[in-house]
């Protein structure tokens, strides 16, 4: 039998990404944004398409990207370790404070000790299979979660990060990260069911 | 196993999270439960499905230039004056007040060289191929090579075509080893232009493609490490840079010519 708790590759409270300290001394202010393009400006595109996804409009989500790389370069100092998480924080912390100041219904927070699912025998197998919904339904439907269920959605799907790196940058502990995982594929597995009527024959 | 921690573990599983010891035992326990292979299965796919079909917002390709303007005019002046001093006395000798007038001057001299270099004409080669290429740096360094991902022409083309005043040719040369991957939009030489994108082993090429404006004479050019060929053909300027080898690329250069003197 299985151990009583899932036993995770990661320490269950990752460390805070910020120090309190600056770069390397005597750089050079050349030098510090040579630095900068390389090892921050690469990601970008992730901080964009994360934006993006939260913001759900590119004009906003270029205009917050832009005074969060702005807000990264001045704090390239406190970067320690590696830079895609470390900027994905800040432009995560840029649109939550969006959010809550223009859409503050996205941000209604979910408890998320009752984010628990069961395992899902009561759908059938075939009413789930994903793969066969198409680009625009999937798009929307991931557009109609919560944001921070959203938010770890395309961090974990689209950008590929582990638990730990969306656990800094969400600054929630692992096993939150993990709750809302869960329940952001169950729920959009519902929506996508509910958006898909025909499947809703299929029996047990 | 509560259906809590099987479903924990059941994400955990998909998300490639559990260690190796604990990720045997649960391959083990889906084994014999067929409830939890297929909710496995369905957990699997989704993944896959949006990893496949949902939307990557890329950054426009704007945003880098305007980032890269706007923490250059950062201050950054305590670091700026030292890096001016450590140019003026190499020596380690600290700048004389005396030549303080003269670092101004200097500076003066260099801004004035910079404008220049900004409103010169369009029709200068050198000026352009130096645009091509600090496009194609600045697409690679923000890991974003084209906004149209495509190997397919008949995609590439009239996404290109949709957005400029003119209709760039477009062939896939994957059969000559050159695949093509995407395209984007850019500004060089004041105006707006395409860029091809084409792949060979692991080397971005960037094709790019405009109208001829004036004529110019076909050259090849190397610097920083990359390659730069141009060329005109049937009314068409293309500038080719990549970090290939030169024969390589030359190689592409004469198959693009080839192909747009086509039908």
């Amino acid at each position: 039998m299985l151990a009583a708790g899932p036993a995770l590759q990661q320490e269950t409270r990752p460390a805070p990404l910020q120090a309190h300290d600056s770069g390397p001394p005597d750089e050079t202010s050349n030098e510090r944004k040579r630095r900068f393009e390389r090892s921050v400006l690469p990601h970008l595109n992730a901080a964009y398409n994360l934006a993006r996804w939260l913001t759900r409009n590119d004009h906003d989500a270029q205009d917050i990207v832009q005074d969060a790389m702005l807000r990264a370069f001045r704090f390239f100092g406190s970067l320690r370790g590696e830079a895609k998480p470390w900027l994905l924080a800040i432009v995560r912390n840029a649109c939550f404070t969006w959010l809550q100041a223009n859409r503050p219904a996205d941000t209604v927070a979910f408890n998320d000790g009752l984010a628990e699912l069961l395992p899902s025998e009561d759908d059938g197998p075939e009413a789930l299979a994903v793969r066969n919904y198409d680009r625009r339904m999937l798009n929307a439907a991931i557009g109609t979660l919560p944001a921070q269920f959203r938010e770890v959605l395309i961090l974990r799907e689209l950008e590929d990060l582990s638990y730990k790196d969306i656990a800094r940058i969400a600054d929630v502990p692992i096993g939150t990260v993990m709750s809302r995982l869960s329940r952001a594929r169950r729920m959009l597995a519902e929506t996508l069911q509910a958006s898909h009527p025909s499947r809703m024959q299929v029996h047990k | 196993m509560t259906n809590e921690e099987a479903n924990r573990l059941l994400h955990a599983h998909i998300d490639g999270e559990l260690d190796a010891a604990t990720a045997l035992e649960f391959e083990a326990y889906l084994a014999e439960d067929p409830t939890a292979r297929r909710a496995c299965q369905r957990l699997r796919q989704m993944s896959d499905a949006i990893r496949e079909k949902a939307d990557y917002h890329a950054a426009p390709a704007w945003l880098a230039a305007r980032v890269r303007a706007a923490t250059a005019a950062e201050p950054g002046s305590a670091g700026a004056l030292r890096s001016w001093r450590a140019w003026l006395a190499p020596a380690g000798v600290a700048v004389a007040d005396w030549l303080r007038p003269a670092a101004s001057f200097a500076a003066v001299a260099l801004v004035t060289w910079v404008v220049a270099l900004g409103t010169m004409r369009p029709g200068d080669e050198e000026h352009i191929a130096h645009e091509v290429l600090a496009s194609h740096v600045r697409s690679m360094l923000a890991n974003r090579s084209y906004d149209v991902a495509s190997s397919d022409q008949h995609t590439v083309k009239p996404w290109l075509s949709a957005r400029l005043a003119f209709s760039p040719p477009v062939t896939d040369l994957s059969t000559s080893g050159f695949e093509l991957v995407g395209g984007r939009l850019d500004y060089v030489g004041d105006q707006p232009v395409a860029v091809l994108v084409y792949k060979r082993r692991q080397h971005l090429i960037d094709v790019f493609v405009w109208p001829v404006v004036a004529p110019k004479p076909d050259q090849t050019l190397t610097h920083d490490g990359f390659n730069i060929e141009h060329f005109a053909k049937n009314g068409m300027d293309y500038w080719l840079v990549s970090d290939l080898g030169r024969d390589e690329l030359n190689g592409l250069a004469q198959l693009i010519a080839e192909y747009s003197a086509g039908p």
